[in-house]
């Protein structure tokens, strides 16, 4: 069992993937000489040359099109998004093309493109480099979405993700890239499965990503006060583990929802809708959600007012016990 | 204190102004007359023949299109009368290994790679999003969204510059599109890339109501040209002169010269679409002066010119007609989709969202039949 | 002479109607395919639109000024003697229909699923007088036969479960059988008109119960063996259970014993699990359990049984139980979980009465009824002293199962609720 951190897990696992197959490529800005501004493709353009590793000039509409060009030509691009705030000029290339092109062919075309992007706030970074928007994605039919919080899964996940043969919206939390944890040789779940990381019999935590972290802090002051309080890890947003959410619902009778997006029209969203319908008779309050404030996202010196913190994931976990 | 002077001619050194548009490469005049070029350029007359089949033929495609909407048996048609050479002269210089993306009005070069009527009309008659699968006559399926499939060829060439093979990658788009910020990040990178791809521009004048005049700043070849590649101005009317400037745009490509730019002046003789109504923003004096510039009746002229017989004439208006016939029987054959089927075509993988709607799809229409 | 129809279709993606501008052709005049038969104007621009047939124009129908709808009929052409009728049959061609909305739109019904206004009101209205309760207590109401509406708070905080079952007259502590509220409408004082008799139809649970205990009444040879039990030792070790830790927060209750012995007797005596196949004519020893229990549910009788119990921990099996009840409580049992039972267990000791003669379940060749539970008077080293006692009652099917298995049987039960550390011995 090794351990490192988020950002070296996935360096690693693509460099596995890239080993593994050689139509696999690497392409954004500033991956290649530089490795990444966090450095997730570190030595890759060293070890497996210019041609799969490239840098791409400034257009992000640019790399997620050419991707697609390269798609259709055999390859399996890996395309970096520098930050998360920048997708938006991608945005096009993602939904009207990526995600459609294959019911458009009648299922002719097929797009094998992970799209990697460093996700999430927490950093003390400049405006558009702590966004969330993994809901416009979600809510895209033809997209996949995922979203790693461990070593271990940004390992297996990235490569999984790099298999697929659809198109996959990969999330990395960018304010966990530093953290380190073990990393398991062989996966213990697959892409879209959800793990529970705490069983908890009182309330149970949903969160994916960065949150994920929150959620178990939650969950330990909680213990403290004689609450058993369980952490469901989502890890795919689209599709959803809607078996696992339902179990674990359907034991402890209550759901919070974690997300650093804003809680309006968030992924907490579907879950709720999704759990309420399935686990009606089983729940004791309605399932609530902890997201962002409905603002843009502020100014570095007040994020930590602006995204949930374990404070208000507590005051949550309170007023559903409360029911 | 100094004060620069305004105009110091020191600094016109590093100063340049944007240059004008280039004479565009003619070698059959509009009456059917070879220019001075033409003649120094010499006529394939099989070539000639071949190439005026291909645009009789795209002509009558896209009137029947027209037709069978005002029938009602296609919801939208999008005419691309006026551009046959255009289209044809161009993809008729590539060879038939070389992948092509086109907008959505390519319906004669699509014609030229062998895609059927029934094929084409597929997706304006509303069962499909496109009527035929891209890899096997090297032709992607329609892209609406306005120069998009700039960038996936700008891809699809940056695979070709991978492999050994002399292919290029051509990708047509309009005057119109040619402003969309695709198309403008494709140019820069094909240059900085220096990819295997030939952009061929159809300027038809217009993007709907929009003539050139408001849509662009420089000529489309002079801005190309800014952008770092080797780009050319031909009449768009005349196929022999598109055949050439493609061939020759072509071979700079194959022979490691990074990409190539083509404008093509021609004219889209009848409106965006079969819901337009040109003649709100056009003059009638307009369109009499292209239709004097018209590229088949100048190659019929041409061709008779060359001593071609009536006989070849008669039979190419009997092609067209069959191609006709046969167009509105694939139109009206066109089998109607099931939507239980679309389920099927959004992931490559099983998809639990997916495998339970399509459930719930079949459940509600089972009881609403009283099955 | 085939006559062909042309219906004016819309030429701009939405258009609902068209005036005519100038025909340009007239009945009797020869025409061929994509010949421009009419001008058009719509709101957009003025089309030109072709005949999609060859032929003789029959006639027009419309006059040059006047707005016709699309999908209209427009002009009838006949076929002409030397041309052969083209493809298109008369019928209007179909991407039209596709193409044209509803011609009138007022007459156009509320396509949106729901309600429209005028009802969505009424239930809005109905909605905000609801009592309040959450969605299990809610689901426990409807259980139990409860209106709600009668125990709502004038506050309108939430109306407890507590509440709900003293509203049922049902105490918590009831083991797992409960009675069923009486199908039909109770005789009620208050009722002014008290009809001589009511009737409820025989349909759903009550008929799937009265065919399976008739069928099983008519088909197997019934004999009832009795045995009466001092199960004190069993009912120490129930208090015990309900203090252990590992035990706390599950339901500990006699059944979940009685049915343990039931299962561990049933390894010694395989052959009161077996069953009597009449149509192939063998005997079909099973080589697990199905253990049915038998529920009072709103619904009716249910006897839904417990997959595989025989391999069940004696934790597991409570879990089992627990879910089997709860299910045939909330109405969630499942066809799935009636069938497959191999013997049953039902106690009628929740029903304050100690012994009977329980009707096998169909297709099975024992049932065992187990009694209340009392204190009585017995002897025990000679001395009289108060012990709980029970009885047992087993039905068996006298074409598989005898006198002297059958007594066994309820001998080794006796054996082991009397003495629970006979358990001991089993594998």
């Amino acid at each position: 069992m090794l351990r490192m951190t988020l950002g070296a897990a996935l360096n690693t696992g693509l460099r596995t993937a890239m080993e593994k197959d050689d139509r696999v490529i690497v392409m954004g800005q500033d991956v290649g000489a530089l490795g990444g501004v966090f450095r997730v493709t570190d030595g890759l353009q060293k070890t497996f040359g210019a041609d799969r590793v490239f840098d791409t000039p400034l257009a992000e509409s640019g790399i997620v099109g050419t991707a697609i060009g390269l798609a259709l030509r055999g390859f399996r691009p890996v395309c970096e998004i520098q930050f998360d705030g920048f997708v938006y000029p991608a945005f096009d290339q993602i939904v009207s093309q990526l995600a459609k092109m294959r019911a458009r062919s009648g299922g002719a075309i097929s797009l094998p493109i992970v799209i990697r992007i460093p996700v999430g706030g927490g950093i003390g970074a400049v405006e558009h480099h702590s966004e969330s928007n993994e809901a416009y994605f979600a809510h895209t039919a033809g997209l996949r979405v995922v979203s790693c919080s461990s070593s271990d899964d940004a390992f297996h996940m990235i490569q999984q993700a790099i298999e697929s043969d659809d198109p996959v919206i990969f999330y990395e939390p960018k304010r966990r890239y530093w953290e380190k944890s073990d990393l398991h040789q062989e996966a213990s779940l697959g892409l879209h499965q959800a793990r529970v990381v705490r069983e908890g019999s009182d309330c149970t935590v949903v969160a994916h990503g960065p949150t994920v972290a929150t959620a178990l802090a939650a969950a330990d002051a909680a213990q403290e006060d004689g609450f058993s309080v369980g952490v469901v890890d989502l890890r795919s947003v689209a599709p959803l583990d809607l078996e696992t959410l339902r179990e674990q619902a359907s034991t402890s009778g209550r759901v919070v929802v974690v997300h650093e997006a804003s809680t309006f029209g968030g992924i907490g969203a579907e879950i709720a809708a999704s759990i309420t319908e399935a686990c009606f008779y089983r729940l004791e309050a309605p399932v609530l959600r902890v997201g962002a404030y409905n603002l843009p996202y502020p100014p570095a010196k007040v994020e930590d007012h602006f995204l949930p913190d374990v404070d208000r994931v507590l005051d949550a976990i309170d007023r559903t016990l409360a029911y | 204190m100094t004060v620069l002077a305004a105009h110091a001619s020191w600094i016109d050194a590093s100063r340049r102004e944007p240059e004008g548009p280039l004479a565009p490469l003619q070698l059959v005049a509009p009456d059917g007359s070879l220019t001075e070029h033409g003649r120094a350029y010499g006529v394939d007359a099989t070539l000639a023949s071949s190439l005026y089949r291909d645009m009789v033929l795209g002509r009558r495609l896209d009137s029947e299109g027209l037709a069978l909407q005002r029938q009602g048996e296609l919801s939208l048609w999008l005419m691309s009368w006026g551009q046959e050479a255009a289209q044809v002269g161009s993809i008729r210089a590539l060879r038939p290994s070389d992948m092509v993306f086109p907008s959505y009005r390519e319906h004669v070069a699509a014609m030229c790679r062998g895609i059927t009527p029934g094929e084409i009309a597929s997706q304006w008659r509303g069962v499909s999003h496109s009527g035929w699968r891209p890899d096997d006559r090297r032709f992607h399926i329609y892209s609406l969204v306005l120069g998009t499939q700039t960038l996936h060829a700008a891809g699809y060439a940056t695979g070709v510059a991978m492999s050994d093979s002399d292919e290029i990658v051509a990708v047509y788009f309009g005057d119109g599109a040619a402003s969309q910020g695709d198309v403008n990040e494709a140019l820069n990178w094909s240059a900085a890339k220096s990819l295997p791809l030939l952009f061929f521009c159809q300027n038809n004048q217009w993007a709907i109501s929009t003539p050139t005049s408001q849509q662009m700043g420089a000529a489309l070849h002079q801005r190309a040209a800014g952008f770092g590649m080797t780009s050319f101005h031909v009449d768009g009317n005349d196929v022999l002169a598109v055949h050439a400037v493609t061939q020759a745009a072509a071979d700079h490509i194959r022979s490691g010269g990074g990409p190539a730019f083509i404008e093509a002046q021609t004219y889209r003789r009848a409106g965006h679409s079969s819901s337009d109504d040109p003649g709100r923003y056009r003059t009638n004096d307009e369109v009499a002066s292209w239709e004097l510039r018209d590229p088949v009746t100048r190659m019929e002229a041409l061709l008779r010119g060359l001593g071609i017989s009536d006989g070849f004439f008669g039979e190419v208006q009997e092609q067209a007609d069959q191609l006709a016939t046969e167009m509105r029987a694939a139109c009206r054959s066109l089998p109607r989709p099931d939507l239980a089927d679309l389920f099927d075509n959004v992931y490559a993988e099983a998809h639990p969202t997916v495998t339970a709607e399509r459930r719930q799809f079949l459940a509600h229409r089972a009881s609403l039949e009283g099955v | 002479m085939a006559i062909h129809e042309f219906h004016l279709p819309d030429v701009g993606e939405g258009l609902t109607e068209a005036e005519i501008v100038a025909w340009h052709v007239a009945p009797g005049d020869t025409v061929a395919i994509n010949d421009i038969i009419v001008e058009i104007e719509t709101a957009k621009s003025v089309v030109e639109l072709p005949c999609p047939y060859s032929g003789v124009v029959a006639a027009l129908h419309g006059e040059v000024g006047q707005t016709l709808d699309v999908g209209t009929l427009l002009i009838t052409v006949g076929d002409s003697a030397s041309e052969p009728a083209p493809a298109p049959s008369a019928e209007p061609p179909a991407p039209v229909e596709a193409a044209v909305p509803e011609s009138a739109p007022e007459a156009k019904p509320l396509v949106l699923v729901g309600t429209a206004p005028k009802e969505a009101e009424a239930r809005k209205r109905r909605l905000s007088g609801r009592a309040s309760a959450k969605p299990p207590v809610r689901a426990l109401a409807k259980t139990l036969g409860v209106d709600l509406e009668r125990l709502a708070h004038a506050d309108d905080s939430p109306i407890s479960r507590e509440e709900v079952e003293t509203a049922a007259g049902r105490h918590p502590d009831v083991d797992a059988a409960v009675a069923a509220p009486a199908p039909g409408r109770a005789l009620d004082a208050s009722d002014g008109d008290v009809a001589r008799e009511t009737r409820s139809p025989i349909k759903g649970v009550r008929r799937v119960m009265a065919d399976a205990m008739t069928k099983s009444a008519f088909t197997a040879p019934h004999v009832t063996l009795f045995h009466t039990v001092d199960v004190t030792a069993t009912m120490d070790l129930l208090a015990d259970l309900k203090q252990d830790r590992e035990w706390q927060g599950r339901r500990v209750t006699g059944l979940l014993l009685v049915a343990k012995a039931l299962l561990l007797t049933t390894r010694r005596f395989p052959g009161i699990n077996d069953r009597w196949d009449e149509k192939a004519q063998e005997v079909v020893r099973h080589g697990f359990v199905n253990l049915g229990v038998a529920v009072a549910s709103p619904r009716g009788l249910l006897v839904p049984n417990i997959k595989d119990a025989h391999g069940l921990a004696l934790s597991q099996l409570a879990d089992a139980l627990d879910e089997l009840v709860d299910k045939a409580r909330s109405g969630k049992t499942q066809p799935a979980d009636m069938t497959g039972g191999t013997i049953t267990i039902t106690n009628i000791g929740a029903l304050g009465v100690d012994a009977g003669t329980p009707l096998l379940n169909p297709g099975e060749s024992a049932i065992l009824a187990f009694g209340a539970v009392r204190e009585r008077p017995w002897v025990v080293d000679g001395e009289m002293v108060i012990r709980k006692v029970t009885e047992l009652s087993l039905s068996f099917d006298h074409r598989l199962v005898d006198g002297q298995l059958g007594a066994a049987v309820l001998t080794e039960l006796a054996n082991i609720l009397s003495d629970p550390r006979r358990a001991m011995l089993y594998a």
